[in-house]
Parts: structure tokens; sequence; C-alpha cells
């Protein structure tokens, strides 16, 4: 199996290379014969990528360490769960399931479009072939996981424990679902260009694709979130990594794509803005893979001095001159008749949205790369760390948070001013109660005070946007409060699954805002010593050492530390955190000590213990935090995740046909039909 | 057979050709197969990067940074380590960092000989240069880094007005002509509704869901 799977790479390379060949070829000749091998083509190369895969995972089960990856990335003694996310635990397991989803997506793609768009999908199949051809080709050339060692150790080196995760089975393959997700709308939009088919026909059939990858992206960009901050132990969950900056550049672009793909879909405008912004996503992508594997940024992340780094830079730059000449070359067929009646119109405000959240992708990149620049300008080296992402950032941020709220309250094509006053009165009533409050209760933080006016703005947007549609429901068909919530969302699924996404927005800014209060201490006990604290709420709390204890589970050896807490008095869960050695089969030691931090989680803050090591043979040394409103980015995430399954959710198609023949049908009546219909 | 045109027999032939000479092709693997090859987190420890800080202590030296000024000042100094991490969190975090212990012990022996946050920040910034602070100093170059997205976000929006104020000139001047094509009778000076803005509103009034 593991050879076939070897085997199966250099086809399905071939196969990517005949897909490409003759499904450009059928674009040009518009011959029907040989699109059609195009895409027997991409299934098969489908076919071939997963018969890879299925060797690789079965080296991974079989303990072959004769593969340099199985050797490297697994131990005799890894739990059976790690030994399937081991598959992208390193650098070659990691770029073939790039592939294995881009190919699968691939098949998706082409299947779903079979009979449809037939003009584009040779070209965006051809596109795919590309893509696939430079993923397999780096794979097969410079990160092979089937590439073998001259000897076969007893035994591997083990997983990287902090890669022992249960977030790292999810993590990886949400991140990747979504970045791959941006090839789709990519090919498309080659698609559209070569053919010079720039109208709304290839927006419709990339927008679900673009929503897709956009959801995969939020959902593994939460996770990544959860995995720093319980795993990594320093406390926090965003670090402005390049790794972590990478695909949240591209996923702002993807959020602005998905508000004005609207203008262009209701008004006809934004052509060129909108074809630049899916490119921009799928480059920003490769650049952000490059940037974090080539080694040319540090980053924690970073898989060292990789030679893929030339194939990817390469390929960047191809991708780059080849759609720069495509959109220069059909400038004149992207000509749109714009039409705006005011600048104070929702046309206006989601172009306002756009600037801010492209503005804010460019700022997260300079930073990113300012290192870089900075060496070639003067030849010194500076770091560039959240210090400085958070002074050019935060204000961005808050004037995206403002855009959110006010975006949903202005009508489309020219807001009156009676119209503006009677939308934001109770909005902007809201924001202002939320700030007094707070100031009242001590809060005096410049920022965060901004940031909870805004939060209360936009909670109140969206609160009255509901309200309104509820109320309406129920005065014009009788329903019950819950009935006609459900089907105000129901039947306007891009409307109102958008101002649930909003409030995920909403909730965690609120929480990044409330970790600016975050208290931590250096601490030093021994068995029974205490420490007493006061955590931003005021309450009293004490931390007692229970004693140090040292034990052997699984493949680890533990030296744990548990405190006993109380708060105001009352006694709270004990806290323990741990520090592991972990072992391979022989028992020796594979990597470095790792931490597991201990945590006491309420939704109003976080009690978060670090173990950082012994000072003498019974003093143990930790890191004690009170980080406040952390579950609210969880939370929000999983808001967010839902709104965004709401706004992707297909139409009843056939139902609704069904009601619009009934409402046709004299003598029907219009609440029966709508009823029907939904 | 016919020339110039690919029949699938000839394309398979050239395909084969261009298979084996791929095959040929030195692999580019091989020019880096002992390239480093690390996991995510599996950081090496150059334990040689630290380097010792150290001034002679002040004649009658006080402690002028408190501990959580200090445990501040640690948080503005990057570790040496590949970590990323500030000293602060990198000795209280576990990376088995044996770097930001000893950076944390110069920090409290300058703390005790007498020198100010200042001084300390400029003494590490003399022994390991620039990069050993987590942020670059507002001046000179650095000034463009943090300048730069705030004049593009500047740039960009004042176009973007432009570009806006365009569009309403525009559609200003396009309304008449509209209105004398318009299906619907107008006035007041509202404007014209296009054809999809009509199908849209007939579907909304019919209550068919919103696409």
């Amino acid at each position: 199996m593991i050879l076939l799977g070897e085997l199966s790479l250099w086809v399905s390379l071939l196969m990517a290379i005949w897909m490409m060949t003759v499904s450009y070829a059928g674009g040009a000749t518009r011959r029907g014969e040989l699109v059609l091998s195009g895409q027997r083509a991409t299934y098969a190369t489908l076919f071939f990528v997963v018969m890879a895969s299925i060797g690789l995972w079965t080296a991974l089960f079989t303990h072959d360490f004769s593969l340099k990856f199985v050797a490297s990335y697994t131990s005799a003694n890894l739990p059976k769960v790690y030994l399937f996310s081991a598959f992208w635990a390193g650098q070659s397991g990691s770029m073939l399931f790039w592939a294995l989803i881009l190919a699968g997506f691939s098949a998706v793609a082409v299947f779903s479009n079979r009979a449809k768009n037939r003009e584009l999908m040779p070209w965006v199949t051809g596109t795919l072939g590309v893509i696939l051809i430079f993923f397999i080709g780096t794979i097969i050339f410079a990160a092979n996981p089937y590439d073998r060692l001259e000897w076969v150790p007893p035994d591997g080196r083990g997983m990287n424990p902090q890669l022992q995760n249960p977030g790292m089975a999810i993590h990886p393959p949400m991140l990747y679902l979504g970045w791959v997700g941006t090839s789709i709308p990519f090919a498309f939009a080659i698609g559209a260009l070569v053919t010079r088919r720039l109208d709304t026909d290839w927006l419709a059939a990339i927008r679900r694709w673009s929503l897709i990858s956009w959801f995969f992206l939020t959902i593994g960009l939460v996770l990544g979130m959860w995995w720093a901050y319980v795993e990594l132990g320093w406390g926090g969950y965003w670090a402005w990594d390049p790794v972590e900056n990478a695909p949240l550049t591209s996923w702002l672009c993807q959020t602005a794509f998905l508000h004005s793909i609207m203008i262009q879909e209701k008004r006809g405008m934004l052509r060129k803005w909108n074809v630049t912004l899916v490119i921009a996503a799928f480059l920003l992508s490769i650049l952000g893979t490059f940037l974090t594997r080539s080694g040319v940024i540090e980053s924690v992340h970073s898989f060292a001095q990789s030679p893929i780094g030339n194939y990817f830079s390469t390929f960047l730059i191809l991708i780059f001159v080849v759609t720069t000449v495509l959109v220069m070359t059909r400038l004149k067929d992207m000509e749109a008749k714009a039409q705006l009646e005011s600048m104070i119109s929702r046309e206006a405000a989601f172009l306002y949205n756009n600037l801010v959240l492209v503005g804010i992708a460019f700022s997260v990149l300079w930073g990113t790369l300012f290192p870089i620049i900075s060496e070639a300008v003067r030849g010194t080296k500076i770091t560039v760390g959240p210090p400085f992402f958070n002074s050019v950032n935060v204000p961005l941020g808050l004037g995206l948070l403002a855009l959110t709220g006010i975006g949903p309250l202005i009508a489309w094509r020219r807001a009156s001013v009676a119209n503006v006053r009677r939308q934001f009165v109770f909005p902007v009533l809201a924001g202002l109660t939320t700030g007094t409050v707070l100031m009242v209760l001590g809060m005096r933080a410049f920022y965060p005070i901004i940031a909870y006016i805004l939060v209360g703005f936009v909670v109140g947007t969206i609160s009255q946007e509901f309200y309104k549609g509820t109320a309406a429901r129920m005065r014009m068909y009788a329903e019950n409060v819950v009935v006609a919530s459900l089907r105000l969302i129901g039947n306007n699924r891009r409307r109102y699954g958008g101002y649930i996404v909003h409030l995920g927005v909403a909730m965690i800014f609120a929480a990044f805002a409330g970790f600016a209060f975050k208290k931590e201490f250096d601490v030093s006990l021994k068995t029974g010593e205490v420490f007493k604290a006061t955590d931003p709420f005021g309450h009293a709390w004490t931390f007692t050492s229970q004693g140090v204890s040292e034990y052997k589970r699984l493949n680890r050896y533990v030296t744990a530390v548990g405190l006993a807490v109380t708060r105001d008095g009352k006694p709270m869960p004990v806290l323990s955190s741990e520090k592991r050695q972990h072992v391979d089969s022989n028992d020796q030691p594979t990597f470095e000590p790792s931490t597991e931090v201990g945590l006491y989680e309420t939704t109003m803050q976080d009690v978060y213990m670090v173990f950082s090591g012994m000072i003498g043979p019974d003093q143990a040394e930790m890191r004690l935090s009170f980080n406040p409103l952390v579950w609210w980015v969880w939370y929000g995430g999983m808001v967010m995740a839902i709104g965004g399954l709401i706004v992707m959710w297909p139409q009843a198609e056939k139902k609704r046909q069904g009601g619009y023949v009934t409402m046709l049908t004299p003598g029907s009546e219009i609440p029966t039909t709508v009823g029907a219909g939904a | 057979m016919q020339t110039g045109v690919i029949n699938r027999r000839r394309f398979l032939r050239a395909g084969g050709v261009c298979v084996a000479g791929a095959m040929l092709v030195p692999r580019l693997a091989a020019q880096e197969a002992n390239a480093v090859q690390q996991g995510a987190a599996n950081i090496e420890m150059p334990q040689t990067a630290y380097k010792a800080v150290s001034l002679p202590k002040k004649a009658n030296a006080k402690p002028l940074v408190a501990q959580l000024e200090r445990d501040e000042l640690e948080r503005g100094l990057k570790c040496a380590c590949p970590c990323k991490l500030d000293v602060f969190t990198c000795r209280t975090t576990d990376f088995a960092c044996g770097i930001s212990p000893a950076m944390h012990s110069d920090v409290v022996r300058l703390v005790d000989g007498g020198y100010s946050a200042d001084e300390i920040i400029a003494a590490f910034t003399t022994v390991y240069g620039e990069r050993v602070l987590m942020a670059p100093v507002k001046e000179g170059f650095n000034i463009a880094g943090y300048a730069v997205p705030f004049v593009t976000l500047g740039i960009g929006a004042t176009m973007l007005v432009a570009l806006l104020r365009r569009w309403r000139r525009e559609t200003e001047s396009a309304v008449p002509a509209l209105a004398s094509k318009s299906v619907l009778p107008i006035s007041g000076g509202m404007p014209a509704a296009t054809d999809d803005e009509m199908r849209r509103l007939q579907a909304a009034v019919r209550g068919e869901p919103d696409r």
C-alpha cells in the first residue's frame, strides 16, 4: 500500500498535467471531448491523491520508520489519534494534505458545474490543474513524505508534544480547507478574465465557494487561537506571528469580497475590484505559505530553511505576472455603469468597509514584511512584535467595528436625514449607555471604553434590525415571536445570517477589549505557602500550594503542581499545571519538556496557571494570571460560524417555486403562499 | 494525418516524451536533501545567542524600577531564543529556554545597580542591537513602518471619496435620461428604478425570499 501510495503520487502529477493541458486546449479550441477529458482527469487526480494519502496514513499507522517522515514525527507509543493527525504534523505531509483538499475541492467544483458555465469551465479546470501541478510537483521534488532513510531506526522521534492536543487534530484541517478554498474562486476569476465573461455569472458560481472558504478560515483561525491559548502556555491567544497573520490577511480580503460582491450583484458595480479581491485572497494564501515555510521570516511555526520557499516564490511571481497581465488587458471589459446617488448610502458604506478591511490586511502584511524591508534598506534587523501591530491595528479595528454597526442602518441608494435619525437613535443610545455604565463602574482605559461603546452600538443595531423584522412578521402574518424570528432568518438568510456574523464579531471585540485588563503574577511557592491576589473585578483570591507530584502516564513523565484556590473565601476547583517529558518506546526523552496549563474558566474570566519549573526540591515557580472575557472569543467564533452556515445554507428551490406557482393561482392569498414557500 | 491538428495519439506521444524528460532531470529535492525540516514550535535553542549585558553598579545605587515596572520592561525586550516571545513571557512559560532567565538576571542586576528603565533598554540595545526590542523605536526609517499603513489608508480614503463623488455626479446627470426611459411614472424628483430593482421590488411585494 505504501509503495502504491508513492506511485500514486507520481501518477497524480501526470493526471494533473493532463487535466491542465486538455482543459486549456479544450477551452481554446472549443472541443467538447477535450473538455470532458479534462473533467475526468480531475476525478482521476483526486483518486490518485487519495491513494497517495492512504499510503502515507498506512505508513504512519504501521510505524514504517524507513520513511523519514514517519520516523521524524511519530513514535511507536504515540496514541492512535495523533498517528492520524501526524499526517499534517510535518512539512511534506501537510503539503500532501493541502493537495488532497485541493484535489477534492477541484473535483466537487468541476462536478457541480459540469452542466453549467460551459464557456468558463475548461479554463477553471485548467487553472485548478496548474495549482495541483504546483503542489504535487513541489511535494515530489522538494518535500516528499515518501523519502526514505538509509537505515531503519528502531523507533521514531515522536510528535512534538505541543501538537499532541485535540485542537491540533482539527485546527490545521479547518485552516487548510479555508486556505485551499480560495483556489476555486481564483480559478473562476481566471476563467472569467480569459473568456471576458465578467458579468455576474461567475460571481454566482463562486459566491458559495467564497463563503465555504471564509467559513473554514474563520473556524481555523479561532481554533488556532484556542490551541495557542491552552497549549503554548504564554497566556494569550494571538501573538501576531507570521503564520497567524497570513490566514488573517486572506480572511480579511475574503470578508471584503463577500461585502462588495453584493454591490456587483445589486448594482453591477465594482467588477475590477471584485476580481482583484479574489485574486488577492489567493495570492495572499500562497504568500503566507511562502513566508512561513521558507524561513525568510522568523516564526515559531517556521519549518526552518526549507527548499520549498524557492518553489513558492517562483509560483507566486508567475501567478502575479499572469493575473496582472490578464487584469490589465481586460480593464475595458470590466467597465460598468456606476450609479451612486449619495455618499450616505448602503453602497457607499460597503465601500468604506472594504477600504478598512483591505487597509487592515495591508497593515498586517506590512508589519509582517517590515523586518525584511528594514534589513534591506538599513541593513539592521528589527523585531516587529505585538506592540507594533496593536498600535497600528487597534484604531483600524475600531473603525471597522463602527462600520459594522453603521452599514446595516443606512438605506440602499440614498439615506434621508429622517431615515438616518430614525435608524441611529436606538443603537447610539445603546452604545452611549454601555460606555456610561462602564465609566461609572470605574473603567478609564481609552481604547477599551471606545471598543465597548462601539460593541454596544453594533449590538443595538443588530437587535433593532431583528426587532423590526420580527415585529413586522408578527403583525402581517399573526405569527408568534419564535416562528416570526425563525422565518425572518430562514427567508432572508444572507441578510440575517450576516447580522449573526456581525454579532459574533462584536463579541470577539468585547473579548479583545477585556483582555486589556489582564493581570499576571510571577509566583514561587513551597508546599503549604499561600499567594494572595485581586482579580480585575475586585475579587480576592488565595492560592495555596498542594505540593509537587511526579508520575508516568502513557508516553510521558509528568511533574505536576496543584493549588488549592479560594475566591472571596469560598473554595474553588483545584488548579493543576504539569510539566511533561515525552519519551519514546525505549523510555528515551524525545523532546524538551513541555507544559500543560491549569485553567479555571468562567464566562467572565479565566484563571490561568503555568508551571514553569522547580527552583528547589520543594519550591515551584509559576505564572498566575486573570484573563478577562476569554470565553467570549470562543463564543464569538461559534456565533460567527453559525451565522456563516445560515448565509451559505441553500434555499429550498423546489418549495420556493411551488409557492410562486401557488401565488399566481387566481384567488390564492399571499400570506398562504409565503408560508408555503418558507 | 492532418498537420497542425493535435490528435490523442500525438498528444500522448508528446506527453510521454515530456514525462521521460522530467524523470531524467536530476531531482530538485536532492539539492537540499539535508535541509532541516522541523515541525511547528520544535525550536532549537541556540544557547550561544545569549550575550551578557552588564554595567558597573552606580555609587549609592538604589533600585529605581519596582518589580511590576521591571516585569513591564521585560515585556518590551525580546528573548534572544527563536520563540518570538518577550523575556517576561518566555521565562515564565515553558520553552525549555535558558536564555530568558539569563536575560532576566541581567535586568535584575541592572535594576539593583541603580539604572533606570530607559538606561537598561539602551544597554540591551547596545549589546543585542535594535532587534532586542519587541517593537521598533519610532525614529528614522522606522517611522515609515508606523506611518505607511495610515498614509496608505488615507490615500485610499481620498481616492475612494473622489471616486464616489464622480459616480454621484455621473448618476445625477444621468437621472433625466433614465427618467424618460423609465417604465414607472417618476414624481417628486425620485430616481428611476432599474429593471433589476423593479424585479426585486416585485419579488419582495410577493413575499419571495431574499436571494
